[in-house]
């Protein structure tokens, strides 16, 4: 692998890391009601475990994994120690009381308490899938938890296969350890690196370049211009938007053919512009000789007033697509 | 007072669910931890209304769902998701579920939601 290419990679893996590790803490935040201490997030050396370094010492664990069923390969597992998993099962006991703190003996989770956990970490890693699939831009589904006691670091690793990839965040909930540790195979990273690019590219039209991606910061400034540039072929996606409404769950598959939504434009607005999900600009529609439908330019993001230009005459000719909703 | 089936693959989670239940005033006929055991238990105990949990092994809520709804086009099923499967519940919706909620949810959301669904059945069943 090349420098430049373990960039993107520990960059990809520390935007998901985060990403599943802030949805996680949000989740434990609810389930706590209080916040959870966060603390750090990094991407594990290929020669490290990533359960070294947990508190074991104090005694067992609590390790509750799930594995992805749709979308994309990996997994994740979160390492408690035994007080922690005990205090959230406390949380989730539906009674409306939340325990203070972790209770003060190191007996083991009984069964149903590790039920209680592992419903705990059903809620908190659909909602992390539900944070991926945003990134990746399509659903990821999650297997039911399994949840085990792990007596030391050795327990963890011969329960867990090995990952090209591991990312490592750490929490403390009611004082007590917790980790989350993110078992990355390379093909989620592909699909990771790609959808950063997208979504990158889409920030490069708005003037917010690399940095955007968390990259620019990363990288020397002469491999900087390598990805810049292999960030340009990359093709994207355009689309212009008359307006758009809300409405419940509930409704939506209820509506009836010949339904009238009211939408939140006025016949006369302009219509934006969308890159890739990022809007990008506004314009007019008009009607090309040919009677298709075309937008002509009045503003872009970030760049004020362009002289008109009409969005289907791409100078790279079919790297766009047109679709009018 | 309705007779409830309860479908979820973690204990905790049917002992909560089976707690508010009863606490509503309601009979929790039957538990089911899979979704096989929730067709066989559909079966033999006809309950008025199912609580039915999304995330499961082997069969999921949402092929469990199809297959009550094709046994009985009038099932009472009452969806419980987890936050981020927005996908699956307007799914369970589109399949016959009658109304859903979203765990960790309150004692109280839950009973109206189980209210409104036994309604929404007998406005149906005329």
């Amino acid at each position: 692998m090349s420098p430049l290419d373990a960039n993107v990679t520990a960059d990809a893996l520390m935007r998901l890391g985060a990403s599943t590790a802030e949805a996680v803490a949000k989740a434990l935040d609810a389930i706590c009601a209080a916040p959870v201490e966060r603390g750090d997030v990094s991407v594990v050396p290929a020669d490290e475990s990533p359960f070294n370094g947990f508190a074991f010492a104090d005694g067992p664990a609590v390790a509750v994994s799930v594995h992805y069923v749709d979308g994309v390969t990996g997994g994740n597992v979160l390492l408690m120690s035994a007080r922690a998993a005990r205090a959230v099962a406390a949380a989730m006991g539906g009674s409306g009381e939340v325990p203070a703190e972790a209770p003060d003996d190191d007996a083991n989770p009984t069964e149903l308490e590790l039920s209680a956990v592992a419903e705990a970490a059903n809620q908190m890693f659909a909602a992390a899938a539900s944070a991926t699939g945003v990134v990746l831009s399509q659903d990821v589904e999650i297997a039911p938890p399994d949840t085990r006691v792990l007596a030391d670091v050795a327990a963890a690793r011969e329960a867990f296969d090995a990952t090209p990839h591991a990312v490592s965040a750490t929490f403390r909930v009611f004082g007590e350890p917790c980790r989350l540790v993110q078992l990355v195979p390379n093909a989620f990273v592909v699909r990771m690196t790609r959808a950063l690019d997208e979504q990158g590219s889409e920030q490069l039209s708005g003037g917010a370049g690399l940095s955007a991606l968390g990259i620019a910061q990363r990288v020397e400034p002469g491999e900087e211009r390598a990805l810049d540039e292999l960030l340009r072929d990359i093709r994207v996606r355009v689309w212009a938007e008359l307006g758009r409404t809300r409405v419940s769950l509930g409704a939506a598959p209820q509506l009836p053919p010949g339904a009238v939504l009211e939408l939140d434009r006025k016949a006369d607005d302009p219509v934006d512009l969308y890159v890739n999900g990022l809007r990008f600009g506004s314009g007019r529609l008009v009607l090309t000789d040919e009677g298709e439908w075309a937008l002509r330019l009045e503003e872009v993001a970030g760049q004020g007033f362009r002289p008109p230009a009409i969005a289907s005459e791409s100078p790279a000719g079919d790297e766009t697509t047109r679709e009018v909703v | 007072m309705a007779r409830m089936l309860v479908v979820d693959d973690a204990a905790f989670m049917r002992k909560v669910l089976t707690d508010a239940l009863v606490s509503g005033g309601h009979e929790v006929v039957g538990e089911a931890g899979d979704g096989d055991a929730a067709i066989a238990a559909f079966r033999d105990l006809q309950p008025d209304l199912v609580t039915l949990d999304i995330t499961m092994p082997e069969k999921d809520g949402l092929a469990t769902l199809r297959e009550l709804i094709e046994l009985d086009p009038a099932a009472c099923v009452v969806i419980c998701s987890a936050l981020g499967q927005e996908t699956k519940v307007l799914e369970a919706i589109k399949a016959g579920a009658k109304d859903f909620v979203v765990k960790p949810f309150e004692r109280e959301r839950l009973l109206g939601a189980v209210e409104k669904a036994l309604g929404q059945a007998a406005v149906q069943a005329g």
